[in-house]
């Protein structure tokens, strides 16, 4: 399961791309290509563990 | 390697490492992400004065790739535009599990180097590189399998300890190559006295290459070519050219390291002197991937 606060955007955060990236709308900011294996919960991370934007919101 | 290397004017290796795996065009629009633009990058960075370029791969929305099919993609990309460059692929991968990390050694022809972590890096405040001794021996093995030379990282001086006893444990391929980082968290503490302990206690015959993190890559890659040993720069270590400005490209930060090496009088390697530094019982004049084992991914 992906993280709640994911989604995929084109622009943003002062920002725009060519294709849709990562977008935290709990920091309200793109997030770095690692940083996104852990909101799409990829390999062997998981949001609800390793990551602390996921953790401070959810508190 | 020493500071007599340099009064010998031994040629330094140039290495830039173009894109990287943990940030992307969020933090600089210059980062190549593409094969196109991880090409274009290589081709430019061979002109200003690399042997060597260390490659990630990265999908369309700049997302972390590690499939053989991406990696072949991108190191054809670079091969079509700079043959004769050493293509050095990372199997580095916070969180990946190591089959995953095995594919960037599978390509067609093989990576004539690719990294190998050689212990723990601390990422955000929840998550750790591992790279187990299982990891490190297991790709160690995988390369040595298809002919490709590792280039140990080495985040702390830990990993130092760790490179004698992977010694210890694997016959490495002469001499050991070995990457010194210095920056923040995990990686070694960026200051001169560091560097100095660093260099004096690698493995005898070791050569190592320079990589200083963010405003520390300039001042680092300025001791590595006074203290005869090879340097790495490019986006994936520091997206700033000055304090608040980007840089424009990898080849800008190339630019000016090699027209620092030449400020103080050390030559730069080309391709060529670079294959025969790195592997000298290798013929210099091999083309890249010569010889290695087809495989399919
Ligand atoms: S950065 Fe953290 S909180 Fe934001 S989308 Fe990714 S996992 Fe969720």
């Amino acid at each position: 399961m992906t993280c709640p606060y994911l989604a995929y955007r084109s622009e943003g955060d002062g920002r725009e791309f060519d294709v849709e990236r990562a977008y935290c709308t709990a920091a309200e900011r793109f997030v770095q290509p690692m940083r996104a294996d852990i909101c799409n919960d990829r390999y062997d991370l998981d949001h609800e563990v390793d990551c602390e934007i996921y953790r401070a919101a959810e508190q | 390697m020493s500071y007599e290397d340099f009064l010998e004017g031994r040629p330094a290796i140039v290495t830039a490492a173009l894109t990287g795996g943990v940030h992307g065009k969020e933090a600089n629009p210059a980062i190549p992400e593409t094969p196109e633009e991880i090409g274009a990058a290589a081709a430019a960075c061979r002109e200003a004065g690399v042997s060597v370029v260390h490659l990630h791969a990265r999908r369309e929305n700049g997302e972390r790739a590690f499939e053989t099919e991406r990696f072949q993609e991108i190191t054809d990309a670079v091969r079509e535009r700079a043959p004769d460059l050493i293509v050095q692929h990372s199997t580095g991968g916070t969180g990946a599990p190591l089959e995953v990390r095995r594919q960037p050694l599978l390509t067609d022809p093989a990576p004539d180097m690719a990294s190998l972590d050689m212990g723990p890096l601390n990422r955000y405040d929840h998550l750790t590189s591992e790279n187990t001794r299982a990891t490190v021996d297991a790709l160690y093995d995988l390369m040595d399998e298809r002919g490709i030379k590792p280039e140990l990282e080495l985040f702390n001086s830990g990993h130092v300890t760790e490179t004698y006893e992977l010694l210890e444990r694997r016959d490495l391929a002469d001499p050991v190559y070995a990457t010194l980082i210095f920056g923040g968290g995990t990686l070694t503490r960026p200051r001169p006295r560091n560097f100095l302990t660093s260099i004096e206690d690698l493995p005898e015959g070791a050569q190592f290459n320079t990589l200083g993190f963010a405003r520390h890559q300039l001042p680092f890659a300025t001791m590595g070519l006074l203290f005869g040993g090879h340097v790495r720069v490019g986006l994936e270590d520091n997206v700033y050219y000055e304090r608040g400005e980007l840089a424009e490209s990898n080849a800008q930060l190339v630019e000016r390291v090699v027209a620092v090496a030449e400020t103080l009088g050390r030559p730069v390697a080309t391709p060529k002197q670079a294959r025969a530094r790195t592997r000298p019982g290798a013929s210099a004049a091999l083309p890249a991937g010569s010889g290695h084992v087809r495989v399919t991914g």
